[in-house]
């Protein structure tokens, strides 16, 4: 894929008699500025003709927020840009340039707004304690993308992901082809399965040998600050490790098979004598139970009988507790799972839910 | 043992026993709270704040409330006790929370029961599969009978029962039961509740009673009119804290 820098049209025009004489203006591309003391040039930069739907979502983005900046209160820019004289801007130069209201604005509200925040009119209160990512493994095959291990942090703060797509083995510094694949998500249980959205943007499978660069880091969603970027290389292996989580969910439901659950989410990944139930029961025929066929087997250790608790959940109003036994089995190419109603008075739909042993 | 720390539902000091491990926790408690309080009512969702537990998060469980209602009628009284399952979970490290549903707050004072094993997701290995045990339900003369998904599964520090009360002698409907679990272990005390049994006042959550469980035998006493009323089956589904622990992980 094609970056957006790289998209750029360049041009570089050198006037001495800008840069050396502490000179501000614009010569045809070129503008120079002087700040603190320093001069700095910035060649005037053209947007390709041909944009991805996602650049230009950013585009349009970041637009947005900037003119909502124009918007706020002389006291909310003022609150801006006493943040922003905390804030330093990232430098190639060595030394860190000073950031203005306006781009504190931007870059704050541009991290919520790709967290899927509102924007932010009231500056935040500057604090530097955003977690730093800690994690056990990135693992990437050509079927499973994910983040394995992490060290969970609570709300507000959100993972952001970014990530290349295939580099050779010999490139060692490819920080540069990273782009955000998870704008923004909760581990699950100390998982980020990335593996969706990440061929929904890079778009290309990996390939076993190839090398992944892997960004990360947490964001305060209230705030929008970013913590530290984590940066790991992994290379792409060809099966997934051992030790997946087992899990049964929606995503994992036979197409060909009817189904009776209109939620499911069965874990088996608690490692404890007792499996986690989550499934909306829709019942069937006349039958006090509800099938579901997945489309794959189920490893032979969670085979077996499991129970769990249910309560009404129908338009009826009904909130009647009930029990039910869950029988876990294989089927030639998929498997099966049957939530039986046992205990209390059988109601449809019902909300199976909780912990519950497998026997 | 320990005792929570505060909550902010407007309870008092709510007592658990315990089993911790590394990576799950089975809690056992009974309280009631007052729903017209004003702390219970300004608050989201029930929160128990307790000392630290040995996980800092779970997935969710089930507990149960309870409501007492009765009816007294020319030719006597009759009991109309109800309730249902909520989900809890563990919030974090010194948070137990129970969700906040407005089914029974014109019914307080509220019932409680947590007898529930909260477990921990993702962590690394597949869950691990138990050996069920049917048990003997044993009363003087069988007048109390019981389905056939009546089990224990029995672990050192803790067991889980299934009970499906299934019918009795009409000589003791109204009598109070003992029964004798002849394979549970001795050592767990505990009050459970009774779920089922219809109950024509509340048929939206259908009836609730209480039995209470020691050196192996249940006792009941109250119970709703329609308990053996047809296709209500109540049932037992509890996770039970054997009184051998003296510590609070593994």
């Amino acid at each position: 894929m094609e970056s957006e820098a790289a998209t750029h049209k360049k041009i570089m025009i050198a006037k001495p008699s800008i840069a050396f004489n502490d000179f501000a203006g614009t010569a045809k591309d070129v503008t120079a500025r002087n700040v603190n003391g320093r001069n700095i040039l910035s060649v005037r930069a053209y947007q390709s003709k041909v944009v991805t739907p996602a650049q230009a979502t950013s585009r349009n983005q970041l637009s947005k927020i900037s003119r909502e900046y124009k918007q706020l209160s002389d006291s909310q820019m003022h609150a801006w840009e006493v943040l922003a004289s905390h804030m330093k801007a990232a430098s190639s130069i060595g030394s860190a340039a000073e950031m203005t209201g306006h781009n504190a604005f931007v870059r704050l509200n541009s991290n919520r707004v790709m967290a899927g925040e509102t924007i932010l009119r009231d500056a935040p209160s500057y604090h530097g304690t955003i977690p730093n990512v800690v994690y056990d493994e990135a693992v990437v095959t050509p079927e499973f993308i994910a983040i394995n291990g992490i060290k969970h942090a609570p709300s507000p703060y959100k993972l952001v992901v970014k990530m290349s797509g295939n580099q050779s083995v010999g490139i060692s510094n490819g920080w540069s082809k990273t782009v955000i694949v998870s704008p923004g998500m909760e581990d699950d249980w100390g998982q980020a399965d990335v593996t969706t959205l990440y061929f929904k943007t890079i778009g290309v499978e990996p390939v076993p040998g190839q090398k992944v660069f892997v960004e990360s880091y947490w964001m305060d969603t209230n705030t929008g600050f970013a913590g530290q970027v984590l940066q790991d290389v992994v290379i792409v292996t060809g099966e997934s490790p051992s030790g997946q989580r087992v899990r049964a969910t929606m995503d994992d439901l036979d197409p060909t098979e009817e189904s009776h659950v209109s939620s499911l989410d069965v874990d088996f990944s608690t490692g404890v004598p007792v499996a986690e139930f989550n499934a909306m029961c829709l019942g069937h025929s006349n039958v006090a139970s509800s099938e579901v066929y997945l489309d794959r087997p189920l490893p032979a250790d969670v085979i077996g009988t499991g129970i769990c608790l249910g309560r009404g959940n129908g338009a009826d109003g009904k909130i009647i507790p009930q029990s039910y036994l869950v029988y876990i089995y294989n089927l030639s190419d998929g498997a099966k799972m049957t939530f039986a109603h046992r205990g209390g008075y059988y109601v449809k739909p019902t909300e199976c839910f909780g912990s519950g042993i497998i026997y | 043992m320990f005792n929570s720390t505060g909550n902010n539902f407007g309870a008092g000091q709510i007592t658990f026993k315990d089993y911790q491990a590394s990576n799950y926790v089975v809690l056992n408690s009974k309280f009631t709270f007052d729903p017209t309080n004003a702390d219970y009512q300004a608050c989201d969702q029930l929160e128990i704040y307790v000392p630290d537990l040995t996980i800092d998060r779970s997935a969710v469980g089930g507990v149960f409330i309870r409501f007492v209602e009765d009816y007294h009628y020319s030719w006597g009284d009759s009991v109309y006790d109800g309730g249902t399952v909520l989900k809890s979970w563990i919030k974090d490290k010194n948070t137990i929370v129970i969700e906040k549903q407005p089914w029974f707050d014109e019914n307080g004072p509220l019932i409680i029961y947590i007898v529930t094993l909260y477990p921990q997701l993702n962590q690394g290995s597949d869950t691990i599969k138990s050996t069920m045990q049917r048990l003997t339900m044993t009363t003087e003369g069988n007048y109390l009978r019981f389905g056939y998904e009546t089990f224990m599964v029995e672990f050192e520090h803790w067991v889980f029962i299934h009970l499906m009360f299934s019918g009795v002698t009409y000589a003791y409907r109204e009598a109070l039961w003992e029964v004798t679990m002849e394979e549970l272990p001795a050592d767990i005390t505990a009050d459970v509740p009774i779920c089922g049994g219809g109950n024509q006042m509340h048929p939206n959550c259908d009836g609730m009673a209480e039995a209470h469980i020691e050196n192996k035998v249940l006792t009941s006493q109250r119970r709703v009119m329609g308990f053996f009323d047809t296709a209500h089956d109540p049932f037992v589904y509890a996770f039970l804290v054997r009184d051998n622990n003296d510590n609070t992980s593994e």
